[in-house]
């Protein structure tokens, strides 16, 4: 199928123009008649209880129509993992506590400052060791982790785990644990064994859109404009919010700023406009600023870790041993640690392996998964590693990497599954021939006045697929094929690109398609979320699916009425015809109308029963309008979905400045067939620079004696800009399609993000020659203190400094 | 006017961070207030010369008496010094006279805590603590000197060495001065000094708070003292005292007009 | 009383177009004014509802405070000219190059246009304790949270702290006390001309301002006079990103080379003060002597001296000590 006329090649999405022209609306573009906007007020703090709120002077104010507690907020299951709109006992500084909604803005701020509220201050953390240290505070009253989902419990390390680890990191009684052979052999059949004591920091999302909401009601019907990733699958989360049936949602969401992982199912703030709206009876903006989004948005967990490595003289893995400790935030528990143990399984095939983790609460803002969760961490953490056992080994750093690569034979992760393909030594390959490896490496140590030149190369991987969703389509009496995608979007262009894998199948043209999508109004069928890179692999399939089962009904429409047997029939030039016979047929038009007239499973009025209720609804919604195809991804599949990314940088690093230039970045990787060239460029490279950014730039800083943060502005969180880039950017495929997707594409989102990290962290650390840092982001002072011998300002451990 | 100067804290509470400044403003008024009334009943009563004590123990008294030793002296006058340094230094630049104030204030300071241990070294040792210390007896007199300016009662009985209002002052000062000494300690934790590591956070907020209240308090107390005492200081009846500070001894007949020698026993041996 | 930020508080708007009405405006109101230039430090302040005056003054259709006019042997640069216009001054590129770079490096070319050269070297510190409305000196209480045995404070001050450790951000300053500016302030004593150096002041002076404008004062524009014309500049600022940063250290220096040796040197770092500080002891020791690598050592090392570093800035010394190297071994040529 990756043959088709579409599939593959570079177009102009539907919304591009939208976009680049301001006119796209956004959540926070929408206005209703008699709008109030809310805003609202968060925690000074960053653990307390309230004990009481005192709003009457607020109330009295002119302009103010409603307030909103954690009080009005429905019962929902499992309060003790999740954090909620509002809270009664907020957990870090900036979890909102109550919400006003007033005329305008000012209003409602002023309303706020109105407001009393009586705190008692309860013990907090920020860095996790603190936590798990014996008598260390809890982030929560009854401890500091997470069990099972549901309670809190406490777990605490003996003086005697942390005296023994000095300077390494302590390793304690762990939450989660296995082992993968024998480690101790392992470790027995080594030839170098490194052991590092590491720090990945926490990060917020960042997302371009803030997660603003406006909400209004009709006649028991909630109207919600929302920022989020997925379409249809926010339904039902702003259903459970709000307290109310799924059917009685209309979200709608066209576009989406960015989310990378904070705004899966939309955010947990959008039970504030609905609510507020509700008891106002008026509709209710609620827009959210900068810092707020960097408060109640999401963030990467940070890892502090522990990585032993076994190496054997030809580089092979013999042994890795890891230990992270997760900055778990306060509530949920994050996977990322358990996501970053299969990532090494993954990437180094180790001959034995041990991976034990502890994901420990602390008083900051609420973890999300972000653009390959754990990948990133544990990426940016061993690849630096790697390479200085390369450096030890003697050995080329591809080949290092080539030696312990996995493929399509290789089982991973705890569980031992397969893969559906990685092609990773081809990868490697392709990007050593891309920058001319042999020659591009001699750069390494090269000096130019104060400065010196490094490179790096880092392998990353991530999921990039899942399967079973639904497909929903409709060609109508008009001619045209709509597509209905469940599916958000993004700014990935997925929502687009996977609709024209109908448009291949059905031959029908990208002009007479039509893509219905970002409003669950209008009949969108049951989809994956738009996140861990699923959609490219599950709605090529399903779409595939979908469009096949269109295609059927057409052959049997025009067998129907022309006569002969459906396979008899083709679907090409706009036009169901008998094979090789384009007179002989009918326009798809007029199929639509046959389809219309003929009822049942031709137009939608029945449908296969193996599709989600979502999906039946929505096509129960579109019946009649024309020849529907619903179905469901059937085509199966056996293992896991990953993608690759090879990243090769070069930086200049200055000896006195201890400024850093990114002078050049090539991004190669393993995603099946390329649906969409210029895509996937955006995906790989612009993956890679929100990379170079924790690299570099962006880190968490709190005041540790008030448990305050301080880089919630743009401008103090410092992800990179433009001239932080390098001009010379390359990215490439290898374009092997993975043999279990019909149409050969796997995603390609999450993978790109890690090597971004990994190799910026690597060929600077090439160009000082040390490998002494052990965190990112690798910074000025931190480089400086480096390569002048002055102490460094805190430990490898110490978290948010 | 406020009393107490309040912020909030990175969390949100209230805290006390040292006393209004508008309570300089009142100390300076009521300071000025006392110096205006006992100018205006001083011009409506002047002061009449006092009869000089008689008696064997006048008698006694030789021409010249010390009544301040030198290292009384020169301690009345570096303190002096280093008070009208902390008061200016302090308040100027609150009244928005700016300069670079902090380090001739602690250092200031510094040298005031000094002479004022060693003053009360020398007290204890040198000087008899008697002379300053208030009995009850001395209550009863003040009460008289009260009734009798008030004008209602005779005069009191000629004092020792110090009449009981300067000793009532003397204790005053001691307390404000205390108070803004042993604050002024510890304030200089929170500044960057060579003398402590800054640490700010020494203290809970508001034991700070209070320090810094008290050590407000007590040197607004000291602008109404001090305006008093440089008032008194300078009236015509109380010069030759004035200048015993400088000098050192009072005449015979200053001193048997304002002493009394029975009370404070003057012997040749004991003025040199 | 609950705290919100991100919301500006209503206040009373003033756009006059003239220098008297904005002066006459500025006495009325006195402290609960505030002028406003190219807002970017205003509007931080406002919207985190902070600074909150009751009067202000937009200085934008002020005619007088703009343009950049050829005087004498020098310029006269408006305080309300954009960072853009002083950029791109064909005569401030040619004879003051330092100043067109210092501008040039200021944020990010949307921030240049918006922003103003008296904004810039009036713009408060960007200390984060501060900036988040805590109680601290500077704000009128009496603690520093940036210096305590906990605090973080990678950004701040090594020389010239007195309680308050926050630095002068600016780029553009430390150039014009290179360049020996003169600033033109106009307030209730009339007009006040001082040299660039004397603008700025240091905590123990005021621990409120950064500069001396009083309540009353506004900056009208900056003089550049012929002394420093063509000389060999050189500046550089050390930050974590290339754009929309400020300075973790950055150097200006204007020097003068006259048979192979420094006849005369203006050099003065930024980010590592209160105020920019002026290399008084290193311009002494520099003149005289040639302008090489050893020299520039010899002069990064004396430089440094006195340096008082918290706990997390001590990386700025050695950066200092090479940025003056550089300054003075980048103009050899």
């Amino acid at each position: 199928m990756a043959n088709g006329k579409l599939f593959g090649t570079n177009y102009s999405p539907p919304d591009l123009v939208a976009k680049m022209t301001g006119k796209a609306k956004y959540a926070e573009d929408f206005r209703a008649e008699g709008m109030l906007m809310a805003k609202l007020l968060m925690s000074p703090m960053p653990h307390a209880r309230v004990r009481n709120i005192d709003t009457r002077a607020a109330e009295a104010m002119e302009g103010v129509h409603a307030i909103l507690t954690a009080d009005d907020l429905p019962e929902t299951d499992n309060l003790v993992g999740s954090d909620r709109a509002l809270t009664m006992e907020p957990m870090y500084q900036g979890e909102p506590i109550l919400a006003v909604a007033a005329v305008d803005e000012q209003t409602a701020a002023n309303a706020i400052e109105a407001i009393r509220v009586d705190y008692e201050p309860l013990p907090f953390v920020i860095n996790p060791l603190d936590s798990l240290r014996p008598g260390g505070p809890n982030a929560r009253v009854g401890g500091n982790t997470v069990k099972d989902r549901k309670d809190v419990v406490e777990i605490k390390w003996t003086a005697q785990d942390f005296a023994e680890a000095g300077e390494e990191m302590p390793m304690g009684q762990p939450e989660e644990e296995f082992e993968l052979g024998d480690i101790a052999k392992g470790f027995e059949e080594a030839d170098l064994v490194l052991d590092e004591t590491l720090y990945h920091q926490s990060q917020s999302h960042h997302p371009l859109e803030s997660r603003s909401c406006m909400a209004y009601w009709q006649n028991d019907k909630l109207y919600i404009h929302v920022s989020t990733q997925s379409a249809q699958r926010t339904a039902p989360g702003v259903a459970r919010q709000v307290g109310i049936d799924p059917t009685q949602v209309v979200l709608i969401a066209e576009y989406c700023g960015g989310g990378f992982g904070s705004k899966i199912g939309g955010t947990v703030n959008m039970a504030i406009a609905a609510l507020l709206s509700k008891k106002a009876g008026r509709p209710v903006m609620h827009r959210v600023t900068r810092s707020e989004e960097n408060a109640y948005g999401r963030a990467r967990p940070g890892f502090q870790g522990r990585i032993k490595v076994g190496f054997k003289a030809d580089g092979r893995i013999t042994a890795f041993d890891m230990y992270l400790i997760q900055d778990n935030g306060a509530y949920g528990r994050s996977g990322d640690f358990t996501s970053a143990s299969r990532c090494v399984s993954l990437n180094y095939t180790p001959l034995n392996m041990r991976f034990r983790g502890i994901s420990i609460l602390t008083n900051t803002p609420t973890r999300a998964a972000q653009r390959a969760p754990g990948g990133v961490q544990i990426t940016a953490m061993v690849e630096p590693v790697i390479d200085k056992a390369a450096k030890e080994l003697n050995l080329d750093r591809i080949e290092i990497r080539k030696i312990n690569a996995p493929d399509n034979d290789t089982v991973y992760g705890s569980n031992q599954h397969n893969v559906t393909s990685a092609y990773v030594r081809e990868t490697l390959d392709k990007a050593a021939e891309m920058v001319n490896w042999e020659e591009f490496k001699q750069q390494s140590g090269r000096t130019n006045g104060s400065k010196v030149t490094g490179v790096g190369v880092a392998l990353s991987s991530y999921v990039a697929g899942s399967r079973g969703f639904d497909g929903l389509m409709v060609i109508k009496p008009d001619g045209n094929l709509y597509v209905h995608q469940g599916i958000g979007n993004l700014g990935t262009h997925s929502t687009f690109d996977t609709a024209r894998v109908a448009c291949d199948l059905l031959d029908i043209p990208w002009e007479n398609t039509v893509v219905v999508w970002g409003n669950t109004g209008k009949h969108l069928p049951h989809s994956s979320v738009q996140a861990g890179s699923q959609t490219t692999h599950a709605h090529t399939r399903a779409n595939l699916a979908a469009a096949t089962a269109l295609k059927k009904n057409l052959q049997e429409i025009a067998a129907k009425e022309l006569g002969g047997s459906p396979d008899s029939y083709d679907v090409s030039g706009g036009r169901v015809h008998r094979k090789g016979n384009r007179a002989s047929g009918m326009t798809l038009a007029h199929a639509a109308e046959r389809a219309i007239e003929l009822g049942a499973k031709y137009d939608g009025h029945e449908v296969a029963e193996d599709i989600n209720e979502w999906t039946k609804t929505a096509a129960a919604g579109l019946a009649g309008q024309g020849a529907m195809g619903a179905a469901k991804d059937n085509y199966g599949g056996e293992g896991d979905l990953w993608s690759f990314v090879v990243g090769v940088a070069k930086v200049e690093v200055d000896r006195e400045t201890g400024a850093v230039a990114i002078q050049h970045y090539t991004a190669v990787c393993d995603t099946g067939s390329v649906m969409n060239p210029r895509g996937l460029k955006a995906q790989i490279l612009g993956g890679s620079v929100q990379g170079f950014g924790l690299a570099r730039s962006q880190k968490w800083v709190y005041d540790p004696k008030w448990g305050v943060p301080f880089t919630q502005r743009l401008y103090n969180a410092k992800p990179p800009s433009i001239l932080d880039v390098p001009l010379e950017m390359e990215g490439a495929a290898i374009e092997i399609p993975d043999p279990q997707n019909p149409l050969g594409a796997k995603g390609i989102g999450e993978a790109p993000f890690g090597a971004g990290v990994a190799a910026v962290l690597c060929a600077i650390q090439d160009a000082i020659g040390e490998f002494d840092l052990k965190r990112s982001p690798m910074m000025t002072d931190l480089i400086i203190n480096q390569l002048e011998n002055q102490a460094q300002p805190y430990k490898v451990l110490e978290t948010d400094v | 006017m406020n009393i107490f100067q309040w912020e909030q804290n990175p969390w949100g509470q209230d805290i006390l961070v040292r006393i209004s400044w508008d309570l300089l403003w009142l100390a300076i008024i009521g300071g000025a207030a006392f110096v205006i009334g006992h100018f205006i009943y001083r011009a409506k009563n002047p002061p009449q010369a006092a009869e000089p004590a008689t008696g064997s123990a006048a008698d006694a008294v030789p021409e010249k008496v010390v009544r301040h030793s030198l290292v009384a002296r020169l301690f009345h006058w570096t303190m002096a010094i280093t008070m009208f340094t902390l008061l200016i230094t302090a308040f100027f630049p609150i009244v928005g006279i700016q300069f670079e104030w902090l380090k001739i204030h602690w250092i200031a300071g510094l040298v005031l805590a000094g002479i004022i241990v060693f003053h009360i070294i020398h007290a204890t040792f040198w000087m008899s603590l008697r002379d300053i210390w208030i009995s009850s007896k001395d209550w009863a007199e003040f009460k008289l000197e009260v009734a009798h300016v008030l004008g209602t009662g005779k005069a009191p009985p000629k004092p020792g060495k110090y009449p009981v209002d300067h000793r009532i002052y003397h204790n005053l000062v001691t307390l404000a001065g205390v108070g803004v000494i042993a604050s002024g300690l510890l304030m200089m934790v929170r500044i960057d000094t060579p003398l402590f590591a800054r640490n700010p956070y020494l203290l809970s907020e508001s034991t700070w708070g209070w320090v810094y209240v008290l050590h407000g308090l007590s040197s607004v107390g000291l602008v109404g003292l001090i305006m008093s005492h440089v008032y008194f200081a300078i009236l015509p009846e109380k010069r030759w005292m004035t200048i015993s500070m400088i000098a050192g001894w009072v005449t015979k007949k200053d001193f048997l007009a304002n002493h009394d020698p029975e009370r404070w026993v003057v012997t040749e041996k004991a003025s040199k | 009383m609950a705290v919100i930020r991100d919301t500006i508080p209503a206040f009373e708007l003033f756009q006059p177009t003239s220098l008297e009405d904005a002066l006459a405006l500025k006495r009325r109101y006195g402290k609960a004014s505030w002028a406003y230039a190219g807002g970017l430090d205003s509007l931080d302040w406002f919207k985190d509802r902070i600074k909150r005056p009751d009067a202000v003054i937009d200085l934008s259709g002020v005619a007088e405070l703009r343009g950049i006019r050829d005087v004498d042997d020098g310029v006269e640069i408006g305080a309300m000219s954009t960072l853009t216009d002083v950029e791109t001054h064909a005569g401030i590129q040619s004879d003051f190059g330092l100043l067109s770079d210092a501008a040039s490096k200021v944020a990010t070319p949307q921030i240049r246009n918006q922003g103003t050269l008296g904004g810039n070297v009036s713009q408060d510190t960007r200390c984060s304790y501060y900036r988040g409305g805590w109680p601290c000196y500077r704000a009128g209480g009496n603690i520093c949270y940036a210096d305590t045995p906990t605090s973080i404070n990678r950004e701040h001050a090594l020389f010239e702290a007195d309680r308050c450790v926050a630095v002068n951000p600016s780029d553009t300053a430390p150039a014009l006390i290179a360049l020996d500016a003169k600033f033109v302030i106009q307030g209730t004593g009339g007009e006040k001309v001082v040299d660039a150096e004397d603008y700025f002041i240091t905590p123990s002076t005021d621990i409120t301002r950064m500069t001396i404008l009083e309540p009353g004062d506004i900056l009208t524009s900056i003089r550049i006079p012929g002394t420093w014309k063509g000389a060999q500049f050189y500046f550089e600022k050390v930050r974590d990103r290339q754009a929309w940063d400020f300075a973790l250290v950055s150097v200006s220096s204007a020097m003068k080379i006259s048979g192979g040796k420094i006849e005369d040197i203006r050099i003065v770092m930024n980010a590592v003060g209160p105020r920019p500080l002026r290399l008084h002891d290193v311009e002494r020791q520099l003149k005289g002597q040639s302008a090489t690598e050893d020299v520039g050592a010899a002069a990064g090392e004396l430089a440094t001296l006195g340096n008082r570093p918290l706990q997390h800035n001590a990386y700025k010394i050695p950066l200092m000590r090479n940025l003056v190297k550089r300054a003075i071994r980048g103009l050899e040529v």
